[in-house]
């Protein structure tokens, strides 16, 4: 078990910079998802962690200590690759098996641990398999096993699921959370999927060009988010946002925090619109209602309205965001907030 | 700098040392070494006594006609080689194409065989078929009532005979390569051809032409560096008579490496960068002309 | 009218082939017949394809003419040292070209894709000097060292090294395990087609060279097979062909029998060179 700490991190690839002066403490026994759209620098960070693409300056420590200078192999960390990775001439037992041999453990407690690893990931019909007759899933397993096997303080996945089908995928975000309970090894997770973000992840650092956006649980990434990009990253749909019409200030709601009605609403913020799409998803129902102004999107729990309909559309000022022309998020306390809130109730007036 | 991080740089140069080594002594320092050799008389039975005669090898080479006579063999050997190698090898390959089937499969060996036996076999065998007087080939001319020919013992006929079974030696090769260019044009494109009615022919020249032209290009370069370093079949054949009618440019470097060493040297200088300019022009000239995909 | 039209074309095509199959396989079938000949049937015209009596006694001829044990052991030592200590210096090589990244990296593949291009029936005489200043010319290393660094096996193996994923060394390396290792137990074991490949490659083109024996060797103890058949013309007389077929046979019968059992792969590697 160990924490992993990244201190003024800078990492550039030729004459680009893709990470400048990074700070970020991940701490121990938890299960973190660094999570961002592609090439925003998350798996650049996890290669960090394992030492496979050296940082170009700073430093990253691994429980307290500088892993600079010190190798992959012996960082103490094992690693799950989006394609597995798996050794494809070794069998399941000899792919399990291979670090165990490098780092010279005996012969009978590698055939113990081997026996015991696969048990519990369920593979232990396939040892002597070549991994070309495993399906995904069971290939999953064998990288997750050989990463296991090794007992390592840190285990760094990379998109570990994405390969997998749509229902097999849930099924191993599950076993993944039980794995950690069980294990209760620091997990650093990379995923630009910010369902599996939130569903998995006891912190989440959410990454956009290099830079940290947010480093806070899943409940508070959702429903405090710092920024704009924060707001619009998470959440299915994302956040509705529009500009306020002012200084470069933008508005946005939850697509749940909205109400529709038949009737004028009274709300904070109303407007009224079209439908002009519906999607029936079964427990909920989200519509596209559009004016000359505004598209957003609605989130409901009953499914009342048709297309084509006209509705009104409400939001009530505790759910309303306000963020500022620097994307920021602008906090209620601050000066400027209750004259954009007050914009925003009159535009409803006209 | 750390220890292992330096061992980390220094590592990919150590992993190619010994393949570079091998390529320094053996390629690039003899390319050298025979530039310097072609300026000298080299006395082989004592060095000291070696000369250095500036371009005088040179001057030499260029007025003797046994040269002009290697160079001319060469070309014409190359061109024929060439030409003929790939009219049948084209043919050959369209004649396996058609289908994959058992037959095929065994022609395809079967044509292939020359080509990894050893030149010294092949030469062998062909100089007992080509024998005048009761060889295989004048009994086969001489049944269909077609005059007969003394092969590799006339100057007018035993370069025609060396290239022949240079032909032989190489045509399944080059036929394979060609047919698995032919194989990998995309059925599809027929298919479009046959609906817009293209004829066989007309499909043969705008399609399958084009497609396979990159191959085509490939095997016409290596076949003519290839054949300007004809020397195996001339040496064991006709030891490149009779009349220096079958003497080429290596044949000429190999007879004087020990008499004039020199000499052999200037006549190696003048083949390398003939072979050097025939892969440039070839890569410049023709590169635009051919179809990549 | 159709059908019989395609049955004819068929039967044309059948009968072309047969006649480009008796082209390209009569010659190995008159050598090994005439190998069995005796010298009076080898004379004949019109020529007889079968011998009355086959003549074992020939090849017993074609081997005692000279020190036909020797040149067997040679060419062995030489096409296997040569197989070995390509795959000793392609091996790192390829994987240094494939899945590092150093300085200088393009100009020492230049250098290998030059040594592609530099006949060796140029550079035969300065390298027979250098060797000879060495004073290797009476040992069978001239045959061998040279080409210790195979261009085309080096190229051949890179590309096959870079459809490696590098995942798969990246995790070999947080197994622990060091580039030896990497070598050893991942990338030879994923390149076995390649590697087979440039084998077979290599044991064809010098089990049958004649060039480079020829313009290194000056003394018979290292002389390998090729030579020595083709010196039978001089030992056994110009016509006698019986035996000169019989000593031919003997120089074709390893590759062929090779062949025969691997047709496919090495029609695969060739025309795979010619590809690529």
């Amino acid at each position: 078990m160990a924490s992993i700490e990244f201190r003024k991190v800078t990492k550039s690839f030729g004459d680009s910079t893709v990470i400048k002066d990074l700070d970020l403490t991940i701490a121990d026994g938890e299960f973190t998802v660094l999570v961002g759209p592609s090439g925003c620098g998350k798996t650049t960070l996890l290669r960090m962690i394992a030492g496979l693409d050296p940082q170009t300056s700073g430093a990253v420590l691994i429980d307290g200590k500088d892993v600079t200078q010190i190798a992959p192999g012996q960082r103490g960390v094992a690693m799950v690759f989006q394609n597995y990775a798996i050794y494809p001439t070794m069998s399941v037992r000899e792919n399990i098996e291979f670090g165990l041999k490098n780092n010279k453990v005996s012969k009978e407690e590698r055939t113990e641990l081997v026996e015991s690893i696969s048990a519990t990931v369920g593979l232990s019909e396939y040892l002597d398999r070549k991994p070309s007759t495993l399906s995904g899933g069971q290939r999953q397993r064998v990288a997750l096993a050989r990463a296991m096997v090794k007992k390592p303080s840190v285990f760094l996945m990379d998109e570990p699921l994405s390969n997998l089908d749509a229902k097999l995928r849930i099924q191993m975000r599950i076993e993944l959370i039980e794995l950690h309970k069980k294990l209760g090894t620091t997990f650093v997770y990379v995923t630009h999927d910010q369902v599996e973000a939130m569903s998995m992840a006891d912190t989440i650092v959410l990454m956009n060009k290099g830079v940290i956006q947010q480093e806070a649980s899943p409940d508070l990434i959702y429903r405090e988010p710092n920024n704009r990009f924060t707001a619009q990253f998470v959440g299915v749909p994302p956040m509705n946002v529009a500009p306020l019409g002012t200084d470069g200030a933008h508005f946005g709601f939850r697509p749940e925090s909205a109400v529709l009605t038949r009737t004028p609403s009274d709300a904070w913020f109303r407007y009224k619109g079209v439908i002009t799409t519906r999607e029936m998803l079964g427990s909920e129902t989200i519509y596209q209602v559009k004016n000359e102004q505004f598209t957003f999107m609605i989130k409901c729990y009953e499914d009342l309205f048709t297309v084509d309909e006209h509705v009104y559309v409400g939001v009530p000022v505790e759910k309303i965001m306000l963020f500022g022309a620097d994307e920021n998020r602008i906090p209620r306390e601050d000066p400027r907030a209750a004259d954009y809130l007050e914009r925003l109730r009159r535009q409803g007036d006209e | 700098m750390n220890n292992t991080t330096r061992w980390d740089t220094l590592r990919p140069y150590v992993m190619i040392l010994p393949a570079m080594l091998a390529i320094l002594c053996f390629v690039i320092y003899p390319v050298f070494y025979l530039l310097k050799l072609s300026f000298y008389r080299y006395n082989l039975l004592n060095k000291a006594k070696s000369k250095f005669i500036g371009l005088d090898n040179y001057k030499q080479l260029f007025s003797k006609d046994e040269f002009y006579v290697a160079l001319n063999n060469t070309l014409i050997y190359t061109v024929t080689v060439v030409l003929l190698t790939i009219v049948i090898a084209l043919l050959l390959a369209l004649l396996i194409n058609r289908k994959k089937t058992r037959f095929n499969a065994f022609l395809q060996a079967g044509i292939f065989t020359p080509h990894i036996i050893s030149i010294v076999s092949i030469a062998l065998v062909w100089m007992l078929l080509m024998e005048p007087n009761f060889g295989i080939l004048n009994y086969v001319l001489k049944t269909f009532g077609l005059p007969t020919s003394k092969w590799l013992q006339s100057s007018s006929t035993s370069m025609l005979s060396v290239i022949l079974v240079s032909v032989w030696h190489n045509v399944g090769y080059y036929a394979l390569i060609l047919l698995a260019a032919l194989q990998s044009v995309p059925p599809t494109i027929y298919e479009a051809a046959a609906l817009d009615n293209a004829s066989r022919f007309k499909t043969f020249y705008k399609i399958t032409l084009p497609m396979i032209s990159p191959q085509l290009f490939f095997v016409l370069i290596i076949m003519t560096i290839g054949s300007f370093k004809v020397f195996d079949t001339v040496r064991i054949m006709t030891g490149g008579g009779p009349n220096n009618s079958t003497s080429t440019l290596v044949y000429h470097i190999y007879e004087y490496r020990s008499n004039n060493l020199g000499y052999a040297s200037a006549t190696g200088i003048i083949l390398m960068v003939i072979i050097a300019i025939l892969t440039f022009v070839y890569f410049r000239v023709l590169a635009n002309k051919v179809h990549y995909q | 009218m159709n059908s019989k039209w395609r049955y004819g074309v068929t039967g044309i095509s059948v009968a072309l082939k047969s006649v480009v199959l008796l082209i390209f396989l009569f010659p190995f079938v008159w050598m090994i017949t005439t190998s069995l000949k005796t010298f009076p049937e080898t004379m004949i015209f019109p020529p007889k394809l079968l011998p009355a009596l086959p003549q074992w006694s020939n090849f017993v001829t074609a081997m005692q003419s000279g020190p036909f044990l020797t040149y067997t052991k040679n060419s062995i030592i030489v096409t296997l040292s040569i197989i070995v200590i390509q795959m000793l210096v392609m091996i790192p090589a390829a994987y240094a070209f494939a899945k590092y990244k150093f300085r200088g990296q393009h100009f020492f593949f230049a250098l290998v894709l030059l040594a592609f291009m530099i006949p060796g029936q140029v550079t035969f005489i300065p390298i027979y000097l250098m060797l000879a200043d060495w004073g290797l010319v009476h040992t069978l290393w001239p045959q061998i060292l040279p080409f210790a660094a195979n261009a085309f096996g080096i190229f051949l193996l890179r590309q096959y090294f870079m459809q490696v994923p590098s995942e798969i060394i990246e995790s070999a390396r947080l197994d622990n395990a060091n580039e030896f290792t990497i070598m050893r137990k991942i990338m030879v074991p994923m390149s076995i087609p390649a590697l087979a490949t440039i084998g077979l490659f290599s044991f064809v083109s010098h089990w049958n060279d004649y060039f480079w024996p020829l313009v290194m060797t000056d003394s018979t103890g290292v002389r390998p097979l090729t030579i020595g058949i083709a010196m039978l013309r001089e030992t056994e007389g110009i016509s006698n062909w019986h035996i000169i077929m019989a000593g031919n046979v003997v120089l074709v019968v390893p590759i062929l029998l090779v062949y025969l059992f691997c047709s496919k792969q090495i029609v695969k590697a060739f025309v795979y060179s010619g590809i690529k």
